[in-house]
């Protein structure tokens, strides 16, 4: 009896999560006009992934992998597929507060919610996360205590010294050393060199995309480029690189052609803080329902995810993990990191480049870090003289009114300081006559 | 024109210099044969131990010129240090420090003692940082005994008295130049213990320790001697002048760090310095390595006279990556 | 005479006014918002115009804010209350000087805008999800008192003794809080007292995080009551410049803006 009321909860919640990931895909789709034509797949691939099969099947083993900082090419180069298991689905993430505290943020509540509603002990090798923030590093105790095989991988809280750098080496040594073992496949120099460079070619079309975004006018929503990095989290690589490849050879065309989805008077924004993850769209969407363009980012579920490059000197596995191990410490920008500085220079460099009029800074409720760190940026920006709109919020769709009062009176100061900045040009001009 | 550029940022760099240093180092080791002579005063380690070398180091003549006493500072004498030098420069300011990235057989050879390594499969090993910042002083130490020794020849030390004649030339003693490069001529002469006076024993025993030290050294550590080297210590000096430059642009930098790993003489700040512009530090021997492994758009450059001749780019990183 | 008309449909009241070319306001009425809110819109502006004896055609552009302004399909322009709030602050104290801060209590919101030097909105905050501190508020206590909420005002001043404290914020556990105070013998003055301060407390901790600078311009519904005005500058030790129907600054700013974008679309056009 018992047995079948629990079954019936757990259908229950995945058929809201799927309906939540089709009302969400809906608005993605249908609210923008002259969606590119390679965003299908991708589109495709998410809706899939909460209708029908939330795992993938391609007959490798799994190892789930619960943020930015895994190095996936060595889960590659053992023969096994990553999936990143980051969840942004608020049913999971009710199903989550039924026994996780409850200042947890959203993003642990839903994973957890995900991985107690669902049960992947069978399905996955192994769970590896690394000790980013302390509330991903307690969900490896309590992942465990569910019955999973959950790794975790030890990161130092400093990025800038030697010290941690061998040590951040070193675990990731010992990682590919557990990986063997948990998969029986050996990891040789010749299989990582493959896996790099599958995942360079992946980097390369995702900086390619990068470039792309920077054209003002823009040939590109923020919402499609989340949910591009998004299917990366699930997607077997080589098909995602070639669908991605399409994309940008699509949207290339589409410059030559100069073919735009916002005019230059839209006003462009960076996103920054706790990372949008679908269906968890609510704060990009917002901006761009609103008129705001989001042309870049700087969080670890969209373009953090696969900017950074490593290279080796030499061919030889004692050169290439420690070169994998710095590239995913040492340009992080993750808040979990003291001192951080880099992130500053990052958004800093992003406005620059992007032409970027404002900033949006999320921050789940219940994420220190983030929320922390806001102040500093926000100084920062200040300083720079780049306003910044800060949300606090989480997966729940109830505080949607009140944002969307904020995210459009943000909007509207920025364009009208485009106008009276653009007005005081027109003066200037005239005066010169 | 852009085909020129795009060529040259996608090409890599590790063949490029791997050619020079072979053609260099005939020059240096054989040139003499062909009637080659670059120079006397020469930032690099062109040997006179050698048969007949294609140009020569100028340490050798500094120590013999510092061998000099202080009332003859001011003379003819005196200012042939000061001529040394500017031929020193002369030559120097057209490559700066890349001599050592691209002429010195020294460093060449350790390079190819590197290679060896790599293709056996055996790793490397490295310093640590704290240790790294004690060794590399040791070559100011050379460079201010190197200097000091002969004017101890020349002038009489209080206490001490005059150093004898055996202490002439100190550093060309213990210089793996002296003892290993006549070994490309077929001449094992150097390496042996000269028992003529004690000086001469101790100072031909350490060459032959040092020359043990280099072998092994080189053979683990990327550049093992350069950390030493006076000749780096002395061009370091001059840097300012050097018409060929390394530099950065912070603002591009993400910090990855992939300079630093390519960096054979592990310089650090080659990724963490984000503010200086000019980024050759006294260690470094513009060997590009760096550029070549950057994959931010014109982070890294490397300019002559201030034009850019060969800077990082992403699809360069990529060619180079494949 | 043309006119351009601003309407500001908020959670308690719908404010309309309407502005003529050289920013004069014309008219100006205020009506309970009420279940069916696009009816009542449309019925308040029918009534204000026919007041007034302006014909439909005369308007020449009509913008909408406030919570309800996406619903109302026939306005022209849809503007954020924000905005709308801060460009009728500045304009409304022009006389003054330029205002840099603008506090604004609503039916269930709190705002706190911070304006540059040239009056465009810089900074602004606002309450989360609950209607602590807001007209909401006012309202619960004026019916727990047993009084109205223009009488809140004159409670205030009337105080004899010390005033209570209230401690919760939460809407509802301060009604419960209110009771159990009279029922302790406390007077309807010192609760009164006790909530515009807890209201002030809360107003400005929530502004001090965008910084309080002079000129400090107060609006909204509540502004109309002196005693909470004399709370909000004791708590935050400056005066307060109260514009003279302070309901209605976030409709005029629609109205001035229905009349700038009007020009700029005639430009373009
Ligand atoms: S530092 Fe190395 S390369 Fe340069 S002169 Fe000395 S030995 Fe030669
Ligand atoms: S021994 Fe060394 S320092 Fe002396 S001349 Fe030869 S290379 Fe130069
Ligand atoms: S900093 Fe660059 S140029 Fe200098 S030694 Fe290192 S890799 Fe070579
Ligand atoms: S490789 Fe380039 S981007 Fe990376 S740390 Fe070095 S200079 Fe900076």
């Amino acid at each position: 009896m018992e047995k079948e009321r629990i079954e019936k909860v757990k259908k229950h919640i995945r058929t809201e999560a799927a309906l939540e990931a089709g009302q969400v895909l809906k608005k993605i789709t249908d609210n923008f006009p002259d969606n590119p034509e390679g965003m299908k797949y991708f589109y495709d691939l998410l809706s899939r992934q909460f209708s029908e099969e939330i795992l993938p099947k391609n007959g490798k083993k799994l190892i789930g992998t619960m943020c930015v900082q895994v190095p996936d090419e060595l889960i590659l180069a053992a023969g096994a597929k990553p999936v990143r298991v980051c969840s942004g689905s608020f049913p999971y993430d009710n199903a989550g507060a039924e026994f996780m505290p409850a200042k947890t943020c959203s993003m642990i509540k839903a994973i957890m919610g995900l991985f107690q509603v669902e049960d992947f002990r069978e399905k996955f090798d192994m769970l590896v996360i690394p000790t980013t923030c302390d509330q991903k590093k307690k969900t490896t105790e309590i992942l465990k205590d569910m019955g999973y095989e959950a790794y975790s991988l030890a990161m130092p809280s400093r990025k800038d010294d030697d010290n941690s750098r061998y040590y951040w080496q070193n675990s990731v040594k010992e990682f590919a050393a557990d990986l063997m073992k948990k998969t029986g496949n050996k990891i040789t120099k010749e299989s990582l060199k493959k896996a790099f460079d599958l995942k360079n070619e992946a980097r390369y079309e995702f900086r390619r995309l990068f470039k792309l975004r920077m054209k003002n006018p823009a040939v590109i929503y923020g919402k499609d480029a989340f949910l591009i990095a998004n299917a990366y989290f699930t997607d077997d690589i080589e098909s995602w690189t070639a669908a991605l490849k399409k994309l940008n050879d699509e949207l290339e065309k589409k410059v030559e052609e100069g073919f735009s989805v916002a005019n230059a008077k839209v006003p462009r924004f960076l996103f920054t803080g706790s990372p949008p993850i679908f269906p968890n769209m609510k704060i990009p969407l917002l901006v761009e329902e609103a008129g705001g363009l989001i042309a870049i980012d700087e969080v670890c579920s969209s373009s953090r995810l696969l900017y950074d490059m490593p290279s080796y000197d030499e061919q030889g596995l004692y050169d290439m993990i420690p070169a994998i191990a710095d590239c995913y410490l040492k340009p992080c920008t993750c808040p979990c990191f003291v001192p951080n500085e880099e992130r500053k220079d990052k958004i800093s460099n992003l406005i620059d480049m992007f032409n970027i009029d404002g900033v949006i800074y999320q921050a789940f409720s219940g994420c220190q870090l983030y929320e922390m760190e806001q102040k500093l940026i926000g100084n920062f920006l200040m300083k720079k003289g780049v306003p910044m709109l800060y949300i606090e919020s989480d997966y729940s769709p109830e505080d949607t009114g009140q944002l969307s009062t904020r995210v459009e009176a943000f909007i509207e100061s920025i364009k009208m300081k485009k106008k009276s900045s653009a007005a005081k040009k027109e003066e200037n001009k005239k005066d010169k006559k | 024109m852009n085909k020129i550029t795009k060529f040259v940022n996608n090409a890599s760099i590790k063949r490029f210099r791997f050619w020079f240093q072979i053609v260099a180092f005939f020059i240096i080791i054989y040139g003499g044969y062909a009637a080659i002579e670059i120079g006397e005063n020469l930032p690099t380690f062109a040997c006179p131990y050698l048969d007949k070398p294609g140009g020569t180091c100028f340490l050798m003549g500094l120590q013999h010129r510092f061998t000099l006493p202080f009332d003859q500072f001011i003379s003819f004498r005196g200012l042939a240090i000061i001529t040394s030098i500017l031929f020193f420069l002369a030559g120097f300011v057209f490559l700066n420090k890349a001599w050592c990235g691209y002429v010195c057989p020294i460093g060449t050879l350790q390079d190819w003692f590197t290679k060896i390594r790599q293709k056996l499969g055996i790793r490397y090993s490295n310093y640590s940082e704290k240790k790294f910042k004690k060794l590399k002083k040791i070559k100011y130490i050379l460079l201010a005994l190197l200097i000091l020794i002969p004017l101890g020849i020349a002038n009489s030390i209080p206490g001490v008295g005059k150093l004898s004649h055996d202490w002439g030339v100190p550093f060309c003693m213990v210089c793996p130049g002296r003892t290993v490069l006549p070994i490309f001529n077929g001449d094992f002469s150097q390496l042996t213990i000269d028992f003529s006076s004690k000086t001469k024993m101790v100072f031909t025993f350490l060459g032959m320790a040092v020359t043990g030290m280099f072998f092994a050294g080189a053979f683990y550590k990327k550049r093992f001697f350069c950390f030493f080297c006076p000749m780096s210590a002395f061009q370091f000096i001059f840097k300012k002048l050097g018409l060929l430059r390394l530099v950065k642009d912070g603002s591009k930098c993400t910090k990855c760090g992939d300079c630093y790993r390519a960096c054979d003489m592990g310089i650090r700040e080659i990724a963490d310095d984000v503010e200086n512009k000019d980024i050759v530090k006294d260690d470094c021997m513009m060997c590009f390595k760096c550029v070549a492994a950057c994959p931010e758009e014109g982070c890294l450059k490397v300019n002559f006279l201030s034009k850019t001749i060969y800077k990082a780019t992403e699809e360069g990183f990529y060619k180079r990556t494949k | 005479m043309k006119v351009y008309a601003g309407i500001d449909i908020g959670s308690t009241s719908i404010k309309i006014v309407l502005i003529d070319e050289s920013e004069n306001i014309v008219a100006h009425s205020t009506n309970p918002t009420g279940a069916s809110f696009h009816k009542n819109s449309m019925d308040a502006f029918q009534s204000l115009l026919e007041r007034e004896n302006i014909q439909k055609a005369d308007i020449l552009y009509l913008a909408s804010t406030g919570y309800g302004r996406k619903l109302l399909k026939e306005a022209d322009e849809t503007i954020s209350e924000i905005t709308a709030n801060a460009v009728g602050a500045k304009k409304s104290a022009e006389k003054i000087g330029t205002v840099k801060t603008v506090i604004n209590i609503g039916g269930q919101d709190l705002k706190g805008i911070s304006l540059d030097e040239e009056g465009n909105c810089g900074n602004f905050v606002m309450n989360d999800k609950c209607a602590a501190g807001t007209g909401r508020f006012l309202e619960m206590t004026a019916r727990t008192l047993e009084t109205s909420v223009d009488k809140l005002g004159e409670l205030h001043f009337n105080l004899k003794g010390v005033p209570a404290s209230i401690n919760s914020t939460c809407t509802v556990f301060a009604e419960s809080e209110i009771i159990s105070l009279l029922a302790n013998g406390h007077s309807h003055e010192g609760i009164v007292v006790g909530v515009h301060y807890s209201i002030a407390k809360r107003i400005a901790r929530l502004i001090k995080r965008i910084g309080v600078e002079d000129i400090i311009f107060f609006d909204g519904g509540p502004a109309m009551n002196k005693g909470l005005v004399e709370a909000v500058e004791n708590e935050l030790m400056r005066e307060l410049y109260i514009p003279d129907v302070p309901q209605i600054t976030t409709a005029f700013g629609a109205a001035l803006i229905a009349r700038s974008v009007y020009h700029e679309e005639e430009v373009h056009a």
